[in-house]
């Protein structure tokens, strides 16, 4: 459109003497055309269909009515199980998130100069992230047992994964001049991390650390479907159950802590950042 | 003392930062290190507490061979040395006296360290250390939160609370304005008067270099081609150290029979007032 | 708290030591957050004595897991067990593509609407709560909620669930890199006397999308360990492999076939995803302009 208002007002001027319009590179379409490929591929291979929200929707209605008139009570009745999830929330993000800035330590060229064991960190890292928290959640049931250690031990496998791949990477990113200065202060490698470094990181490790507290609700109730304890192994009994007054309670009940939760941590990230 | 004897350093990457420098400061002097950037000043500097390892030749300071220490004798090498960097390199984020204390890495146990228990002796040197140079009252202060000039002062207590026998420093007033960079040339000349420590500082502005400087070394690619007092460092010395005509960026823009007072008077850029420390 | 201790401060003689600050609030946020951890350390319900059992379990499962994982992938069983691993692990890639690309259709117009500097105040409070509600509440339950009844069990219902799940951050990322444009392009598109809509399309757009491009992999990313957690209600995917042996006799030497298959596919999807989110944020910015410029991407429609 803009080519056209220049074009008019400079209709006379020798127009062989503009640059060719730059033609975008072929990279960028074939990227595209590659994206549109994918997709559609995807769709098809997953039988992928809006259909049902047309011709089935009333196949869902019953379930969806009983889902919107959920049964309060339940939902104060397994406080028991609420309580546990925030334990266990908790617990593994204390320790989650501690062993991570080890972790983090170790997996940065910056604090770790030996490049074999900072390489050798950085892969077992992005092993551990590479899991989804469903299958530590199998395997610590299984090693341990149904219950809240399973789950704890599994969130905590999951926290290192999350934070300790952003803390080294902005372990990566600080000001070297103080580790210089520690350096010719004589001080040893874990002094010079820890008055040199963690000042540095701390705001952002931080604001990591309760992002994965955040999370670590929702993963909990996912981790507690497959036998890790708390209002997960509620959901899971309920949806046997086919008792959906119960799960809208649990589930509505479920969308305000969560949210109040997200509304604590802006305010503590706040406070401390 | 510190000994060089045949010393050279090359990077990796083929650099020859320094060829076969011969050289031997006495205890107590206060040495200025002048060249062009490029012509191993830095690498002459950081030689000496092993930040940057020799390729060959021997350096001996206070009767140790730094090219022959291990990981922990260059610790404890260093901590006798303190340093001050052109960047400040403090921690910005972390109180004055916390940077400070980081001087007392290697006298403080590994665990104190974590928890921030330093002994209250060390403290004690710390605050010595700000009244030293005159910056005490912003102890508890974030070190972002001060001017360039009081950075620097902050970094200088960092070294001074090693209680060091050398003073290294490089190119400690490149990144401050004229009259602050007289003000921190001071306190270290001041500091080596006082507490005898042997100062060894890079720069590139002649005039502060014969001001300061009781003898001055000329660098030049990576070889000595002056060693001498300031007195003996005219213009055309500097001109061949440089190796080519001096230029106003060589000055640092000070007219150098300006007296300390007239310096206190002009230092503008909101330091708290301090006496007149000759 | 923090102004009256620098006001005190100030007013210190120069030369003089000044006041420590005051330890108290440190002291007590530290006792307050040591109390919770311990409380929740007493009151959580864990059998802690089976830690014992923790280390000799896991090494067990883990030679049991190299067995299968060592074995020769030729014969057979073994070669059943990778093929049908990878290609569950190939369906969970289609749910999470799928789901991002809904969650990038849908959200793109929502940022926009949920920008301070786009949308009227009222309209960017609504969208923006909603987007919150929507982060809150974590896929499965979409899932269970919604997708399960309507649709039926499998990988279409669970990239729906992913698609909804999705919205909530994208939305409000999007937003965000809305909010944080130059506004010299808006105003020099605003003075030509330009549309509102076109004044996105060419001031708006081709300086945010290289980002939220970005974050739209990143999800994608992240929608792969989702789409393994919805396999669990029986979406499909590598999910339902999952739970399927850990729920019947758990054959280890399978379940760490499978396990392999997931860690190697999902590092290598991050490193092709991280790649190109590099080259598009910082090489391929100019290009994105010119793919907003020579092609229709939905503006603001």
């Amino acid at each position: 459109m803009s080519v056209q208002v220049a074009s008019t007002a400079v209709g006379q001027v020798d127009r062989s003497a503009w640059p060719r319009k730059p033609r975008p590179r072929w990279s960028l379409w074939f990227g595209l055309v590659v994206v549109v490929a994918i997709t559609v591929w995807s769709m098809i291979s997953i039988e992928f269909t809006l259909a049902p929200l047309f011709t089935d929707l009333t196949r869902g209605a019953e379930i969806l009515e009983r889902f919107f008139d959920p049964n309060w009570e339940f939902a104060w009745r397994i406080r028991d199980a609420w309580m546990e999830t925030l334990y266990i929330a908790v617990i593994a993000a204390v320790v989650g998130n501690g062993v991570a800035l080890f972790l983090s330590m170790l997996a940065s060229k910056i604090t770790n100069p030996n490049t074999v064991v900072y390489q050798g960190f950085k892969t077992i890292l992005s092993v551990v992230r590479s899991l989804p928290d469903i299958a530590y959640g199998l395997i610590f049931a299984a090693a341990v047992g149904n219950g809240a250690l399973a789950g704890i031990l599994a969130l905590i496998m999951f926290n290192i994964g999350i934070n300790a791949k952003l803390t080294s990477e902005t372990i990566d990113a600080v000001d070297v001049g103080p580790l210089e200065a520690a350096d010719a202060a004589g001080g040893s490698r874990i002094q010079r991390a820890w008055s040199a470094v963690v000042p540095q990181i701390l705001p952002n490790y931080t604001s990591y650390s309760l992002y994965v507290f955040e999370l670590n609700i929702r993963a909990s109730v996912v981790i507690g479907i497959v036998g890790g304890g708390g209002i997960g192994q509620v959901i899971r009994v309920q949806l046997n159950q086919f008792q959906y007054e119960n799960l809208g309670a649990v589930i509505f009940a479920l969308f305000v802590v969560v949210f109040l939760l997200d509304r604590v941590s802006v305010w503590i990230r706040r406070r401390l950042v | 003392m510190i000994r060089f004897s045949n010393v050279s350093v090359t990077y990796p990457g083929g650099v020859h930062a320094l060829r076969d420098i011969d050289l031997e400061i006495q205890d107590g002097s206060f040495v200025v290190v002048v060249g062009l950037s490029g012509a191993g000043k830095s690498t002459l500097v950081r030689a000496i507490n092993g930040l940057v390892p020799l390729t060959s030749g021997s350096l001996e300071v206070n009767g140790r061979h730094v090219e022959q220490a291990g990981r922990r004798e260059l610790r404890a090498l260093r901590s006798e040395i303190g340093m001050i960097f052109q960047s400040f390199n403090l921690v910005k984020r972390t109180s004055v006296v916390n940077n400070v204390l980081m001087g007392r890495l290697h006298q403080t146990p590994t665990w104190r360290t974590l928890l921030g228990w330093y002994r209250p002796a060390d403290r004690e040197l710390a605050m010595q250390a700000l009244e030293r140079v005159e910056i005490v009252e912003k102890a508890y202060v974030r070190a972002a939160n001060l001017s360039g000039g009081q950075q620097q002062r902050v970094s200088i207590a960092r070294a001074l609370a090693q209680e060091p026998k050398v003073m290294l420093a490089d190119e400690p007033v490149a990144s401050l304005d004229p009259p602050t960079a007289n003000v921190v040339m001071r306190d270290l000349q001041r500091i080596n008067r006082e507490l005898g420590i042997t100062t060894i500082v890079n720069l590139h502005f002649l005039d502060l270099a014969r001001r300061y400087g009781d003898r001055i070394i000329g660098m030049r690619e990576g070889e000595m081609v002056f060693d001498g007092t300031g007195e003996q460092a005219d213009e055309k010395v500097f001109e061949d150290i440089y190796g080519r005509s001096l230029t106003a960026d060589d000055v640092l823009d000070l007219p150098a029979q300006v007296g300390l007072a007239d310096v206190v008077e002009q230092r503008t850029d909101g330091e708290s007032a301090r006496q007149d420390p000759s | 708290m923090a102004r009256p201790i620098e006001s005190r401060r100030r007013t210190t003689v120069p030369g003089s030591r000044p006041q420590p600050p005051s330890k108290t609030r440190k002291t007590i946020g530290f006792v307050a957050g040591t109390a919770v951890i311990v409380a929740c350390l007493l009151l959580v319900d864990a059998r802690w004595e089976n830690l014992s059992e923790l280390p000799g379990n896991l090494g067990n499962y883990v030679s049991l897991m190299a067995d299968g994982v060592l074995s020769n992938p030729l014969e057979d069983p073994e070669t059943g067990y990778w093929q049908r691993a990878f290609e569950l692990m190939l369906e969970s890639l289609y749910m999470a593509w799928v789901g991002t690309m809904i969650g990038a259709v849908v959200s793109f117009p929502l940022g926009f609407l949920a920008a301070e500097n786009i949308s009227p105040r009222p309209v960017v409070l609504i969208v923006r709560q909603i987007l919150n509600a929507i982060r809150a509440i974590p896929e499965l339950i979409f899932a269970i909620a919604v997708m399960l009844p309507i649709f039926g069990f499998g990988p279409a219902a669970g990239a729906l669930a992913l698609g909804v799940g999705s919205v909530g951050t994208l939305g409000k990322l999007t937003a965000e890199v809305i909010e944080g444009i130059d506004r010299g392009p808006v105003e020099a598109a605003r003075a030509t006397g330009a549309r509102q809509l076109q004044i996105l399309r060419w001031g708006v757009v081709p300086q945010a999308l290289p980002e939220v491009v970005a974050f739209w992999l990143y999800r994608f990313e992240i929608n792969i360990r989702a789409s393994a957690i919805l396999g669990v209600l029986a979406a499909g995917g590598i999910g339902s492999l999952l739970s399927q042996l850990f729920a019947g006799t758990r054959q280890w030497d399978r379940i760490g076939i499978t396990l392999v298959v997931i860690i190697v596919v999902t590092i290598v999807v991050d490193l092709i995803s991280a790649a190109v989110r590099h080259r598009i944020i910082s090489g391929g910015k100019q290009q994105l302009v010119e793919v907003a410029e020579t092609s229709s991407i939905p503006a603001a429609s």
